[in-house]
């Protein structure tokens, strides 16, 4: 894949779209309170947003839904990981175990 | 640099660095995963330094490597990183007393476990070069782990094979930090929803399924935690 130099444009929008939730109160100060109903609404976005992400990529494969796939397992392993122990590595290691397993192993 | 400074960085930076080996299998992913989406080393570290939100880079990848518009990019981000507004107003009385620069340089530096160490001791402290002390060490602390673990990861990944399919470990990164969230029921609701709804909605033109997924899962978790609440009153 070919990327110009609009790139780094798109790096420093993420840039500030990232850095500026966390600067605004602190920067701001006490001046300016966050109205409660919306700071409620504000706690959803983190998870419905990387289960937008995540979830389509799980499921999908050559735009057509499929249940049973290797990328649909890994996740499954995953998840799996992460519920049942602390480590930060043992997620990585299991998803990308069963989907290389999937994947070379059975040639799915 | 005062001495109430120095002393504060000690005794944050001490606080935060058994935590802070939590960032490495991040970083390590972070840098693989950009490199896997096709990015140059001077691209990925480009990225990494301006960029600094795990969360936000990795979930943007994606989205960069099929080419959506930039400002779907750009919504996506905004999206991942809106707890930090929360977040932001509940540490800001802890930066009581410090310069506007050294506000921001603390806003761009905010990651979660930073704000998870450092809040109760910023609030009860009455020397605001403490507090500036307190935050600014693990924070700079973050933000060099960060950027030497990702390092390793770029260069790791430009030896690994594409076949490994190593892009795969940012959808695992993804779902680790869901996990904990989704053990709140409303939280759960939220995602299950936005999941499906960006699913079904795939087909949408500038890939805008992924926003009203989004808006979708916030209502419904927001909806979910009304009627829970209403439920629990006699």
């Amino acid at each position: 894949m070919n990327f110009d130099t609009s790139l780094w444009l798109v790096f420093i929008l993420i840039g500030l779209a990232t850095t500026l939730p966390r600067a605004s109160f602190i920067v701001l100060g006490n001046r300016v309170t966050l109205p409660g109903v919306v700071q409620r609404a504000l706690r959803y976005a983190p998870a419905a947003a990387l289960a937008a992400i995540v979830v389509p990529d799980l499921l999908v494969v050559g735009n057509e839904l499929q249940v049973f796939n290797p990328k649909l397992a890994a996740g499954c392993a995953a998840v799996t990981a992460s519920v049942l122990w602390r480590n930060p590595w043992l997620p990585f290691i299991a998803g990308m175990t069963v989907l290389l397993g999937l994947r070379f192993g059975l040639g799915l | 640099m005062t001495s109430s400074f120095r002393t504060g960085a000690r005794e944050g930076f001490a606080a935060f660095l058994p935590l802070s080996v939590g960032l490495v299998p991040w970083a390590l992913v972070m840098g693989m995963a950009m490199i896997s989406t096709g990015f140059s080393p001077l691209q990925a570290m480009g990225m990494n330094v301006i960029v600094f939100a795990g969360t936000a880079q990795l979930g943007t990848l994606p989205l960069i490597a099929a080419e959506a518009p930039i400002w779907l990019i750009i919504m996506t981000a905004l999206a991942l990183n809106l707890r930090f507004v929360i977040f932001s107003a509940a540490i800001a009385p802890g930066f009581r007393g410090t310069r506007l620069a050294e506000r921001w340089l603390a806003g761009h530096l905010l990651t979660d476990g930073v704000f998870a160490v450092c809040l109760d001791k910023m609030l009860h402290n009455d020397d605001p070069r403490w507090r500036l002390g307190y935050f600014l060490a693990p924070a700079a602390w973050s933000w060099l782990l960060w950027q030497v673990f990702a390092l390793i990861g770029i260069l790791a990944a430009a030896y690994i094979p594409r076949q490994w399919s190593l892009e795969f470990m940012a959808n695992i990164a993804l779902i680790v930090l869901l996990v904990p969230m989704a053990r709140v029921r409303p939280m759960l609701i939220a995602a299950i929803i936005g999941g499906t709804s960006a699913t079904l909605l795939r087909n949408l033109p500038l890939r805008l399924g992924v926003i009203v997924g989004i808006c979708a899962g916030i209502a419904a978790g927001f909806a979910a935690e009304n009627i829970e609440h209403r439920n629990k009153q006699p």
